[in-house]
């Protein structure tokens, strides 16, 4: 492994990293608009460049590899210093000065530098005007990707990610020199099914989210690690939120699963989190539903479940290892209840990981993985409504949307016949024929570990308090077993019950609560900015 | 000499454009020169704008399918070299070298000579779509300067007055 010198720290690396990642082993930032970690280098941007000492000329980090015994020169050189600022002249000569109006500040890698590195201070010789391209400021390039051509500094990332990562060759630019511009064939929509992640990598505001633009400055979010629900790949997220709202998911850097990307249709269910339409627990008498705080809920549901002489549970694919565990132990162990999982595979999902391999979505489920590896019986559409035929004395759904088949007015006249049981956020079918409706909380107010296809145990974390008076559900879990008389699982963390899945489940053993999240390795967002 | 005119293939009948079988056996030669159908871009590009007058987005579309590219990828390459025609040109395109040498020995007279004859700047083209001027970089003939290119075919050592004849000429031959 070469051992080099950065800035005066010592270092020693993988053969083959270059000077960027180098220097950032070192704890030196070398500063790079082009370059990205997944992506071909192109050593367009030249903004990177170090001095490196027996070489006469400076040399692009990204594209120089370390090499034993080198002494490189970065924020200590003068030469250095000159020579970005000469680069960040040339591409601020024609860069807008709309910052305040752009959607890209504060997660600007142009900006930053400009206003770290650079000290804000900049004298332009240009006497002529800025350079536009009328018609391209404002458009639409697809259906989630909104351009605008003047802030663009032709780094071409966006145009490598769709011919390196998504692999549909969409974007490319057109004319060449000072008059080239990012496009579509023909004008056409980007309609790429990753199109956001091209927003993410551009490094200027020349291309930004039209489902995020100027709904939230980007300093004012929080960002909270968690795992995408959209199907069972788990591609790794940050949830960025803001005053118990959620605005975006963001992909979070895992190298096995989504590298730094994510599918837009993963992206797009961030607005779904914010959705809570059911906020109090209730009960439904002959005069109608009857608003009840969560105690006596507990009380009251209690004495039913004890009274059931056949309990049937549809658990789900969406809840979490710690609800699966508790939902197993309570209902199917201790109430000798019948217990399933319905499976459906939804759309079929893809994603690239860090070694530009493709994964595909082995069902719509986030957690299907988990469900099995506990032992619980999963079933089909068939299954799920030959499990709610007939009359039993108490059926609890602990999630509508665990199937398609949950939202049919067949799946509602079926268990119209017994009182049923329905944790629930949004509003379903099912609710009309239940007897009880609790308030469960979003992923985004939960926290727990989900098993993804590719047999990775990933913890998610809690990004904002329930609203109203909906609770996660493994808390509706352990407070009813409470109410049981089942003391010992009434957890007050899903840490607990982890502990508990790790001391008597193979397949979790060796597995640490704190270590699962991978938030804290310094994921690319933390070194700079994806989006 | 001769300056062959360009016919102009019109754009409602390039939007979908498929190869018949005299191109797709040029196609196939040019292939065989090439280690890879994407290294052969260029001439089949260049094959197509003497077939057809201009390059249509229909046209890329053909190329690309051809070529197994994005047609993304071959309209980035049409746009980046300008002789390429993304619009249908006029008959005669007349190329007139704006570099230093042409510029020193009167290219902007015969701008202006142009202007007056046929009421058209650079890039514009005349109504009746016999005549288009374009202003282009050096053409290596600056021993002939100042130079006009039409089509494909040099005109040196250019005064307004062999300008007069030249269009004189073209005109009468359409």
């Amino acid at each position: 492994m070469p051992k080099l010198t950065i800035d005066g720290r010592e270092v020693e690396v993988p053969q083959g990293t270059n000077l960027i990642e180098a220097a950032r082993l070192a704890g030196v930032e070398v500063p790079y608009f082009c370059y990205h970690p997944y992506l071909t280098v192109v050593g367009q941007c030249r903004i990177c460049m170090v001095e490196i000492e027996g070489q006469p000329r400076l040399a692009i980090a990204c594209a120089t590899a370390a090499a034993d015994g080198m002494v490189v020169k970065s924020a200590t050189s003068q030469r250095v210093k000159e020579a970005r600022e000469a680069v960040m002249e040339f591409l601020l000569a024609n860069h807008p000065l709309d910052c305040p109006v752009c959607d890209q500040a504060g997660e600007c890698l142009l900006q930053d530098h400009a206003m770290s590195e650079q000290g804000g201070n900049f004298a332009s010789g240009m006497l002529e005007t800025r350079r536009t391209f009328p018609g391209l400021e404002r458009r639409l390039l697809g259906p989630h990707v909104i351009q605008n051509q003047n802030r663009c500094i032709h780094c071409s990332r966006c145009i490598r990610f769709t011919q390196e990562i998504s692999e549909t060759w969409a974007l490319t630019y057109k004319n060449r020199g000072n008059n080239a511009y990012i496009d579509t064939f023909d004008g056409r929509p980007f309609d790429d099914p990753f199109s956001a992640c091209a927003a993410d990598v551009c490094p200027v505001g020349a291309l930004t989210v039209r489902e995020f633009r100027f709904r939230k400055r980007a300093w004012k979010l929080s960002s909270t690690p968690s795992v995408c629900p959209g199907c069972s790949i788990g591609c790794n997220i940050w949830i960025d939120h803001h005053e118990r709202i959620v605005y975006r998911f963001t992909p979070r850097e895992n190298p096995e699963i989504n590298a730094t990307w994510l599918c837009d249709y993963g992206r797009f269910l961030s607005e779904s989190l914010n959705q809570q339409d059911v906020v109090h627990p209730k009960r439904r008498l002959k005069e109608g539903w009857q608003k009840l705080p969560w105690a006596e809920v507990f009380r009251a549901l209690a004495l039913d479940v004890k009274a059931a002489k056949t309990l049937r549970v549809v658990a789900s694919g969406y809840m979490s290892n710690e609800e699966l565990y508790l939902a197993r132990e309570l209902f199917a162990r201790r109430l000798q209840g019948e217990l399933v999982v319905p499976v459906f595979m939804g759309e079929p999902r893809k994603m690239k990981n860090g070694r530009r391999q493709w994964l595909y979505s082995q069902s719509a489920l986030p957690n299907l993985e988990g469900a099995k590896r506990l032992g619980i019986r999963t079933v089909d559409e068939e299954g799920l409504a030959r499990f709610l035929y007939g009359a039993a004395d108490l059926t609890v759904v602990l999630d509508p949307q665990a199937h398609p088949f949950l939202a049919t007015p067949e799946a509602v006249q079926l268990v119209k016949v017994s009182p049923t049981v329905v944790a629930a956020r949004v509003d379903a079918p099912l609710l009309e024929a239940a007897t009880w409706v609790l308030p469960a909380a979003s992923l985004a107010a939960n926290e727990g570990t989900w098993v993804s296809s590719t047999g990775k145990v990933q913890r998610f974390a809690v990004a904002v308090a329930p609203p109203g008076e909906a609770r996660p559900l493994w808390q509706i879990l352990a407070l009813l077993a409470r109410a049981l008389g089942f003391a010992d699982l009434a957890v007050t963390t899903p840490s607990q019950v982890f502990q508990w899945l790790v001391e008597s489940e193979q397949s979790f053993a060796g597995l640490d609560w704190n270590t699962l999240l991978g938030a804290e390795q310094t994921s690319y967002r933390e070194r700079q900015h994806v989006g | 000499m001769k300056t062959q005119a360009i016919h102009a293939v019109p754009p409602e009948q390039l939007q979908k454009v498929t190869f018949d079988e005299a191109m797709e056996k040029r196609i196939a030669e040019i292939f065989e020169r090439y280690p890879t159908k994407r290294a052969a871009m260029l001439p089949v590009l260049w094959l197509c704008q003497e077939r057809y007058g201009w390059i249509s987005p229909g046209v890329i579309a053909a190329v690309a399918e051809r070529l197994e590219e994005s047609p993304a990828f071959v309209e980035g390459v049409v746009s980046f070299y300008t002789m390429f025609h993304r619009q249908p040109p006029a008959k005669y395109v007349l190329q007139l070298c704006v570099t230093l040498s042409c510029e020193l020995c009167g290219a902007k007279t015969l701008a202006h000579h142009i202007k007056e004859r046929l009421g058209i700047g650079f890039g514009e083209k005349t109504p009746d779509g016999t005549f288009q001027l374009l202003g282009v970089e050096c053409l290596g003939a600056c021993g002939g300067a100042p130079v006009i290119q039409v089509n494909e075919d040099y005109y040196e050592n250019m005064t307004p007055e062999k300008l007069d004849q030249l269009l004189s000429e073209l005109a009468r031959e359409q």
